[in-house]
């Protein structure tokens, strides 16, 4: 029966709350089809204290096959890590201690695969991720760390992290699957697709309709800031809640699963050269890029110019 | 007579929660909440762009980001006067019950209840019946909560794109309406929720039930059928009662709450905002310039008294072994020390089964909870009133552009309240952009040290004066704390100065 440990260091709970939000499969579920025993997890164990299943682990007597981190690792004032404490010890220093006796180490969010939001400039608690401080090889543990397993820490990225991703990925360890990666060290199963991709404002993105003002059924990508076409995440193809996803709902993509959210600059807005996006979609080439808008435009039907359409 | 002091530390909260207690044979003669986690949100939204708020804020907290949402919203809304539709009102509040509900739902069979299966009852007559309902993951109970709840919040991703952490309410309204369909999804819901809430948590009829108003009235209606008995609530009255938690944890009579419900056209809420003066037993109108925050035992830099979050100060100085011992601030209402949440809520817009409730026996464990689970019946049908209402609002505009191209220099606030009480955000803007920016949440108020005139803090309160007779297993305690609804992870102040500063639990 594999045990999990879910310990959360800097972290708002977003994570843990996604997790009840799961349904394919959902939490009880998992833990009930996977045999999987749940050791410890802040808002949802009874049976032990924390210092008890700690003991347990760095003793040897019970094994530690997955262990979840949620949150930003602290590791401010001067290195101390005494931002984020349990019973005055460093959360960081309970992490370094536990992450080699685990087989899996899974950073569930962005806070904890890259530092996330409590990394954004100035940084003031000095946190990061466990492998990664933004797109930077490193983190708490080091780029050449890696898990009894083998595998580097596994980095289920978003703010929070995709409720079904993380139980999916969950799933997959506990049945004995070796994730594939991408080079952010992101299980390539989920990551493999952009938000963009299943977005029901495409039709806008595809004639190049762009609004300039939120509460609109517009594309969103040229002037609100949508970061849709950059970034990989499952949110449209594996829908939030059951219902939707924020482009969906109108909402600009943040990028929440990328290494530098949230970015520095105003979130709302997108920087542009002349009438083009600085940032294209991913891989596209500028010149064809605004070739093809062009033509786009003129082929946009009257529907879609009219905002016709439901996204 | 020996002394000793011991450090607990609890989950089945949000976030991390320490209490230090100084026992003299086994009675707490002193309680210390500490404060355990720093963020710098604060810093973090110095300089940036005003509306980058709506997207940062909500992700101090996983469970109420709504609720962050809301308030920065509306200290947006205010520092431009920018007046929002009132449909998009209406979409705001629905999201905002929801997500209020489903804590409430969660908070009591997930963090609560699992303590009534703790070892030290295996022997009570109840035992049985306790572990089918409530066994942590579970238990009939906790299943239910698990599915109900999922379903609940699903509401939020409807109109906002998903929970947590969605940024789809703006100043001047809201990113997409609501039509036909998401209202059909959304009564769809309610009704299967409501459901539930009658057969498992209370045991019949939810209008019949809140209908009940005077605490012989709710003691009979329980007693009169198996199925209340059997019920969530019935098992939470029997039990709960049988190990004397309605003689457990009083603290502060002082209470706080900033309305719930918003009307559409700003003319207060549908309960109330207001400050119950335990002295005089009187409602009193809700003045947010009451509202300043001590230092005295919190590790900063020491100012004289308290200060309005407008012209706080925070600067960390940090004093291990000294008489300071948190990383949270003290906020007060004028001098006193309030408690927020549902009791608050329920009390100070005079709901009359709640006020005779707390008439009779004052502030206790079995009070807050059961609070929490009266006002989730109440949210039950406020949600379907609301929605009601959106229904002839849908054709009107969701969204009123603001047209503002530079944010106005000046002071804001935006008060709403979330699931665990009181939740407000200040802001000062200046050349465009966020200059200060300060939230004082619902458990920044109940979770406080003591202040410059060395009064504890509500929880701290609740616990002094407690026989614990196993401090390895203090199952009085988690009764007590849990019933306070904690969220440390949320408790966390911004501050607008450019030093080095503000710390939360």
């Amino acid at each position: 029966m594999p045990n999990i440990v879910w310990m959360q260091a800097g972290a708002c709970s977003g994570e843990s709350m996604a997790l009840l939000c799961a349904d394919r499969p959902s939490l009880e579920n998992l833990l009930q089809q996977y045999d999987l025993n749940l050791l410890w997890h802040p808002s949802l164990t009874a049976d032990a204290r924390f210092g008890q299943v700690l003991e347990a682990i760095t003793s040897g007597r019970q094994k530690l096959d997955i262990l979840c981190i949620e949150g930003s690792l602290m590791t401010g004032p001067d290195g101390s890590g005494q931002y984020d404490t349990w019973k005055g010890r460093a959360k960081i220093d309970i992490v370094r201690e536990l992450a080699p006796l685990a087989t899996h180490v899974v950073a569930m969010g962005t806070c904890a695969a890259f530092g996330g939001v409590h990394a954004a400039g100035p940084n003031p608690t000095d946190c990061t991720g466990l492998q990664f401080l933004k797109d930077q090889p490193g983190g708490l543990l080091g780029a050449d760390w890696r898990a009894r397993s083998g595998q580097p820490v596994i980095n289920v990225a978003g703010c929070p992290a995709h409720p079904n991703t993380m139980t999916k990925v969950l799933a997959m360890l506990a049945e004995g699957e070796m994730l594939q990666l991408d080079t952010l060290n992101r299980p390539a199963a989920f990551f493999a697709s952009l938000v963009h991709q299943g977005c029901t404002r495409n039709e806008y993105h595809e004639y190049d309709i762009e609004d300039e003002v939120l509460g609109g059924r517009g594309c969103m990508f040229f002037s609100l800031g949508c970061r849709g076409p950059q970034t990989l995440a499952p949110c449209n193809t594996e829908l939030w809640n059951g219902h939707s996803s924020k482009t969906r709902a109108g909402v600009p993509c943040f990028g929440c699963t990328s290494p530098d959210f949230p970015s520095n600059r105003d979130l709302f807005v997108t920087p542009k050269i002349g009438a083009v996006p600085k940032f294209l979609p991913l891989g596209v080439a500028r010149a064809k890029y605004m070739a093809y808008k062009n033509l786009a435009r003129a082929a946009a039907p009257e529907r879609v110019i009219n905002r016709e359409m439901e996204p | 007579m020996t002394r000793v002091t011991v450090d607990i530390d609890l989950n089945r909260v949000e976030g991390d929660l320490e209490f230090q207690l100084d026992l003299e044979d086994g009675v707490v003669v002193d309680a210390r909440c500490v404060g355990t986690l720093y963020r710098g949100f604060e810093q973090i939204m110095i300089g940036r762009a005003p509306r980058d708020s709506l997207v940062i804020t909500p992700r101090v907290c996983g469970i109420c980001g709504t609720a962050h949402l809301y308030a920065a919203t509306l200290a947006l809304e205010q520092i431009a006067h920018i007046t929002p539709p009132a449909h998009a009102v209406l979409v705001r509040n629905l999201c905002l019950m929801a997500e209020t509900l489903q804590s409430d739902l969660r908070q009591s069979f997930l963090f609560f209840t699992p303590d009534f299966c703790n070892p030290l009852y295996a022997g009570h007559p109840l035992a049985a019946e306790l572990a089918e309902a409530f066994a942590p993951l579970k238990g009939s109970v906790v299943r239910g909560c698990l599915k109900s709840t999922r379903e609940l919040i699903g509401i939020v991703a409807i109109f906002g794109g998903q929970w947590p952490h969605s940024t789809y309410m703006l100043p001047g309204g809201i990113t997409q309406p609501a039509n036909a369909r998401r209202l059909i999804d959304t009564r769809d819901i309610l009704a299967s929720v409501r459901a539930w809430f009658e057969q498992a948590v209370i045991g019949g009829d939810l209008d019949e039930w809140l209908a009940l108003d005077s605490a012989e009235g709710l003691f009979r209606w329980l007693a009169a059928s198996p199925a209340r008995q059997r019920s969530a609530l019935g098992l939470f009255n029997r039990f709960g009662r049988d190990i004397g938690l309605h003689k457990l944890g009083a603290g502060t009579g002082h209470l706080l709450s900033y309305g719930v419900n918003h009307r559409p056209d700003g003319a207060g809420s549908e309960l109330p905002a207001g400050f119950f003066n335990a002295d005089t037993q009187q409602v009193e109108p809700l003045d947010h310039l009451q509202i300043n925050e001590h230092v005295r035992h919190s590790w900063f830099l020491d100012y004289p008294g308290g200060r309005h979050p407008w012209a706080g100060e925070t600067i960390p100085d940090h004093q291990p072994g000294s008489d300071r011992y948190t990383w949270a601030k003290a906020p007060r209402y004028g001098d006193k020390v309030v408690q927020t949440g549902p009791l608050a809520e329920l009390r100070i817009a005079g709901e009359p089964l709640i006020t005779d409730l707390l008439a009779s026996e004052g502030d206790n464990t079995w009070l807050r909870q059961f609070a929490r689970l009266r006002r989730a019946g109440w949210l039950l049908n406020a949600t379907v009133n609301t929605k009601k209402q959106l229904k002839m609002k849908c054709d009107e505009p969701h969204f009123i552009d603001p047209k503002i191209d530079v944010w106005p220099d000046g002071e804001s606030v935006g008060l709403v309240e979330a699931a665990r009480g009181g939740l407000g955000h200040w802001l000062r803007i200046k050349d465009g952009l966020i200059d200060k920016y300060q939230i004082v949440t619902p458990t920044a108020w109940n979770a406080s040290p003591r202040d410059s005139a060395g009064r504890h803090g509500h929880w701290e309160q609740s616990i002094i004066g407690l026989t614990v007779p196993d401090p390895e297993n203090p199952v009085e305690i988690g009764h007590i704390v849990r019933s306070h609804d904690p969220c440390l992870v949320c408790t966390v102040h911004f501050i607008g100065s450019h030093k080095k500063t503000h710390f939360n639990v």
